[in-house]
């Protein structure tokens, strides 16, 4: 009873006071978590959904067989006699686009009736297992089974069966008739179309070859005695793998895409503690003498400091209700835009649905309360430390709190030493952790150094700022200076802000100029050529062998160099295989190469038996240098392969691995190309050319594009790639210009007082109005000052050790100085705008009423 | 009705007529002031005496223009204040009028001599600091110009404020119980100050005031009670 009556004195009464500042407190918590939530939502949605339609109707099974290039159809018969009771079941796995609608689904071929029947034998076989309750589902129109144009869909992809729909497989248009639909017991993600194997090997150009076959073995004599089993009888180029390890694969790899960007999900969080730390503190220090008064009549000083972190709790906890509706809104746009990227840079896949499950709401719950205890923390500790005396104190108001700035400063400068020294440390598996250490080492020195340089800059100013701006410039540099402690945590929350948008901006326009420079030296030819549909980094869909040399006849035309893509894993990681026609490429004067060696050199190097080159990102995931011997399942053999050189590359982090054409075709003799580049001869005209090209790909579907075509494409993808990041910053600004906005709106509650002072000394109220407007901006070109200095920092960390360490890019450092510009006159422009209301307020109290004196 | 503590109309230089004031608060309207006149000639030194609540303050802001009646009108130097606009009222008060108060009211974040500049500063002056430092010393403290408003005891508190309100050489000076926060002795040195002031720039001081010791350093002495004057004695 007692504590309650104390809590309703010391903290609901107060609140209630102050309906702005709970507001500010509760918004601050309530943005801060729905971004953290919001990314947790649409990461997972567009992350964790991916591949998925790719299993269906796999089934339960225990093993997957696949090949790089597929898997040869003997293999299939091979496992099938073998004289064992094992389910083969093969499948060719691809993506058709529809072309009525643009959407690309997953293409799935299962050999329906040899599906049905080995069903049957296992249900005989396991008649009281109730583990294998997973089923084949019963698919109707099976009489249609032969037709070469049968398909079956999911419901939404047809009205009726009977309906036509035309399909784009590789480049070619095809049309099909729906014969049944996937049972809703299917339970697919998404669209799908299914089609018997032999169509389907047909359309996509897999003739001979399955993409995989999922085995399902009896549980006696284990698991790992039927793995080994098996893998005798099979090629040492043929994998043998539990199911779903693709999956696990593709997981892996986009693990630390998903947490850096969760990372920078918790940096409206930070700058939403500072804030809420400025504004318990304020609070605190007005209700001194109340906290005295209860010290005085007998109340410990445990109760105090519980009491604060109670309201603080309590704050949190509304904030995280509020949050759960908000991030769930926002993870419906940012799940769009995680998508695409995730398209473009790694993996086919489609947003699963959003959930707020129990997961969410407890992870809101345990963020918001965590960041506004952790934040109040200080405050309610000195709180706890009023003494008894201090309800007798009179002026307690004008208690103000001193701040070790040159102590402070001292600290600030080790931190960034140990920021420094931490920045050196390797990545702990594939996670660049001492990276971000560093990055908050400096976070934190800024924030010790800040009230040092408030200090010397509102002292050193104060006289200067009078001359050019009068004497409202030097009152508030003063009250700036005079408040120090106010000051410095406003600064340091939206330097902090700043910085993240400085930094983050440093590093994509660095990117982004980097990516650019690199096209010039990797986009030789004039036009390029892939099959249409949408593009994805797992996707490699082939063009008609007829079409290269029916371009490479064109007048106009002086060479066609194929480039042949193929999926494959190394070290559990998915990795693109490529195969060029390089001794066909024309080179640029840069190297494109980490050993600096003119391109035409390394070229010819790869010419040789077995050469190849890697990209950067794939060297350093797989610590891999030149001179090393890369093992990989090509066809049905295991074959070395030799690094003559590592290349930069930026399509995607996946990592890539070329070899020359010649080397691929011993091994994949597939000829089909993925990719054309199309070089033209010196005196031709490109639009002719193009056009010509369109004409005799008549019967293709494909894209040209020419080379500026392709760069737009690149730096756009890129672009909508960076969306995320930019929305991110957005809040934290947000937030910090919402906290400077409520900061100064106490500000002039504290000091009314002085505001009227000020007219009875003959202010006009426009003055007093200009005051807090120029304090307002002082704040603004601090923070801007802290912002950038630690930004460039930051930006450094972010370039040279956590993007190198998390995808293995090397970026060149460039200064985006017009975004940066812009971004900083914008944010100092929100600053002002934050103090117009306060400053309105300040200006329309009643001199009389402030100044009454008792 | 009580009036003419001045005989000369051409030397009035506050001028109260009827004037009656009313303070809108939740409840009823609280009448601070009721129908009174009063008139004040240059150079005089008046106090105002009575008990707390009795209208002294409001007085006050009324003849520094700081607040207006509800009804009747206050003339400083010749001009109704109800007349003004918003920046002629500031301007008025830039010029004519000065103010201190019983707790000083000194900006903590500016040094003394700072304090002193605020006035000629805010209203657009360049360079003050001759000026504030003349004052400064007028008031017997030249050597305290660089100390902050914490370094200084109650009377050079009190000494600083005064010379804040004189620097741009008001003609009234309203001063709210200026001694109601300091102990005798400081507080009787403060009004002898105030009166040498007075006769040596014959500027007109309105002092407000709830004890009558001060009497012996001024030339008239207004009784109040419950928003109206009771007694007006010359000495
Ligand atoms: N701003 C105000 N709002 C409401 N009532 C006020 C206000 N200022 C003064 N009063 C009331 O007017 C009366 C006169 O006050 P005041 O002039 O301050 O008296 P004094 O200065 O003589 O103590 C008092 O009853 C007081 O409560
Ligand atoms: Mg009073």
């Amino acid at each position: 009873m007692a504590s309650l009556s104390l809590f309703s004195r010391l903290i609901v009464r107060p609140a209630r006071r102050e309906p702005a500042r709970s507001l500010l407190i509760v918004l601050a918590v309530a943005l801060g978590v729905s971004v953290v939530l919001a990314i947790d939502l649409a990461s997972s949605a567009a992350a964790g959904s991916f591949r998925s339609s790719m299993e269906t109707l796999a089934g339960d099974n225990d093993l997957e067989v696949t090949a790089v290039g597929g898997v040869a159809d003997q293999i299939v018969g091979q496992l099938a006699i073998l004289p064992y009771s094992i389910r083969v079941s093969p499948r060719i796995e691809d993506h058709a686009t529809v072309v009525a609608s643009g959407e690309t689904v997953p293409l799935i071929a299962i050999d329906v009736v040899a599906e049905a029947n080995s069903h049957k034998d296992q249900q005989a076989q396991n008649q009281n297992v109730d583990s294998r309750k997973i089923e084949t589902p019963k698919i109707d129109g099976f009489k249609h089974i032969n037709d070469a144009d049968a398909i079956w869909t999911t419901r939404q992809l047809a009205g009726k069966v009977g309906d036509k729909i035309t399909l784009l497989i590789n480049d070619q248009k095809r049309d099909y008739t729906v014969r049944g639909f996937v049972p809703e017991s299917a339970q697919v993600n998404g669209n799908v179309v299914l089609m018997d194997i032999a169509a389907a090997q047909n359309a996509t150009g897999k003739a001979g070859h399955v993409d995989r076959i999922l085995l399902k073995v009896p549980e006696q004599p284990g698991f790992d005695v039927w793995q080994q089993k098996l893998r005798a009888v099979l090629p040492s180029g043929v994998e043998l793998n539990a199911q779903g390890s693709q999956t696990a694969a593709n997981r892996r790899m986009l693990s630390a895409f998903r947490w850096n960007l969760g990372i920078l999900s918790y940096v409206a969080l930070l700058v939403g503690a500072f804030l809420i730390y400025n504004t318990i503190s304020v609070s605190v220090v007005r209700r001194r003498a109340d906290i005295g008064t209860i010290r005085a009549l007998g109340a410990s000083r445990n109760t105090i400091l519980a009491a604060f972190l109670a309201e603080a709790a309590v704050f949190g906890f509304v904030g995280a209700v509020l949050a759960l509706p908000l991030g769930r809104l926002m993870a419906t746009g940012a799940v769009r835009l995680l998508a695409t990227t995730v398209d473009a840079l790694y993996i086919s896949s489609r947003p699963g649905s959003l959930s707020l499950s129990g997961e969410s709401v407890v992870l809101a719950l345990v963020v918001g309360i965590g960041v506004a205890v952790v934040s109040a923390l200080a405050p309610a500790r000195e709180a706890s430390l009023v003494p008894p005396t201090e309800a007798m104190a009179r002026g307690a108001r004008e208690y103000t709190i001193r701040v070790e700035r040159t102590r402070d400063a001292w600290i600030a400068l080790a931190l960034a030493l140990a920021a420094a020294l931490a920045a050196r440390f390797p990545a702990i598996a594939g996670k660049p952790l001492f990276g971000y250490l560093s990055a908050l080492l400096l976070i934190a020195a800024s924030a010790l150094a800040i009230p040092a340089l408030v200090f010397w800059i509102t002292s050193v100013a104060s006289t200067t700022l009078r001359k050019f701006m009068g004497v409202e410039a030097m009152l508030a540099s003063r009250s700036l200076a005079g408040s120090l402690r106010r000051t410095s945590v406003l600064v340091a929350a939206l330097s902090t802000a700043i910085a993240m948008m400085t930094s983050v901006g440093i590093m994509v326009g660095s990117f982004r100029q980097t990516v650019t420079t690199w096209m010039d030296s990797q986009l030789p030819a004039d036009l390029y050529l892939r099959p249409a549909g949408d593009p994805s980094a797992d996707r490699h869909p082939t063009i008609a062998l007829d079409l290269t040399d029916r371009i490479a006849r064109l007048p106009g035309v002086e060479s066609v160099s194929r480039f042949r893509a193929y999926e494959i894993q190394y070290e559990g990681l998915p990795v693109t295989l490529g195969s060029a026609e390089t001794n066909l490429s024309r080179f640029y004067q840069s190297s494109g190469f980490l050993s600096r060696r003119p391109a035409k050199d390394v070229l010819k190097e790869l010419l040789s038996p077995d050469a190849a080159i890697v990209s950067e990102p794939f060297a350093n995931k797989h610590h891999a240098k030149a001179g090393d011997v890369l093992t990989l399942p090509l066809g049905e053999k295991l074959v070395k392969l030799r690094i003559v050189d590592i290349f930069y590359d930026y399509a995607n982090e996946r990592g890539y691995v070329i070899l020359d054409r010649s080397t691929i075709l011993r091994y994949l003799p597939d000829p089909s190309a993925s990719n054309l580049a199309v070089y033209l001869a010196p005196e031709a005209d490109l639009e002719t050319v193009r056009n010509e090209i369109k004409a005799s790909a008549a019967h293709s579907e494909v894209l040209i594009f020419s080379n500026r075509d392709i760069r737009h494409e690149a730096i756009r993808i890129f672009d909508q790639t960076f969306a995320i990041t930019y929305a991110l910053e957005a809040i934290a600004i947000l937030v910090a210009v919402m906290g400077v906005a409520g900061a100064l709106m106490s500000i002039v509650i504290d000091r009314r007082r002085e505001f009227g002072l000020l007219r009875f000394l003959g202010a006009a109220s426009s003055q007093i109005r200009k005051l807090i407007l120029v304090e307002a901006g002082l704040i603004g070109i601090l923070s801007n000052i802290a912002g950038v200095v630690l930004g460039v920092l930051l930006s450094l960390v972010l370039i040279f050790v956590i993007n190198k360490q998390s995808f293995g890019w090397t970026i060149q450092f460039h200064w985006p100085v017009a975004i940066l510009l812009g971004a900083l006159t914008g944010v100092y422009v929100a600053t002002v705008l934050a103090g117009i209301y306060p400053a309105r307020i300040a200006q329309r109290l009643n001199p009389i009423e402030v100044v009454h004196e008792e | 009705m009580q009036s003419a503590a001045t005989e000369d109309p051409i030397s009035r230089l506050l001028s109260v007529e009827r004037v009656t004031k009313e303070y809108k608060t939740d409840g009823e309207p609280v009448r601070a002031l009721h129908d009174l006149s009063i008139e004040i000639g240059s150079g005089r030194f008046v106090a105002l005496v009575g008990r707390s609540g009795c209208g002294k303050s409001t007085l006050l802001n009324l003849a520094g223009a700081m607040d207006f009646p509800t009804s009747g009108h206050v003339l400083l130097d010749g001009i109704a204040t109800d007349q003004l606009s918003e920046t002629q009222l500031t301007q008025l008060r830039r010029e004519k009028v000065g103010f201190i108060f019983q707790s000083f009211q000194l900006l903590h974040t500016l040094s003394a001599i700072e304090n002193i500049e605020l006035p000629l500063l805010l209203a657009g002056h360049g360079n003050p600091r001759p000026q504030a430092r003349e004052r400064l010393v007028s008031v017997g403290l030249a050597e305290l110009a660089d100390r902050m408003p914490h370094q200084l005891s109650g009377g050079q508190m009190q000494r600083v404020a005064i010379a804040r309100a004189l620097v741009h050489s008001p003609r009234i000076l309203l001063a709210d119980e200026p001694t109601g926060n300091l102990d005798t002795a400081t507080g009787n040195s403060i009004l002898e100050e105030l009166q040498r002031i007075c006769i040596a720039h014959k500027t007109t001081i309105l002092m407000a005031t709830h004890s009558a010791e001060s009497a012996s350093f001024v030339d008239t002495v207004v009784h109040m009670r419950d928003g109206h004057i009771e007694e007006i004695v010359r000495s």
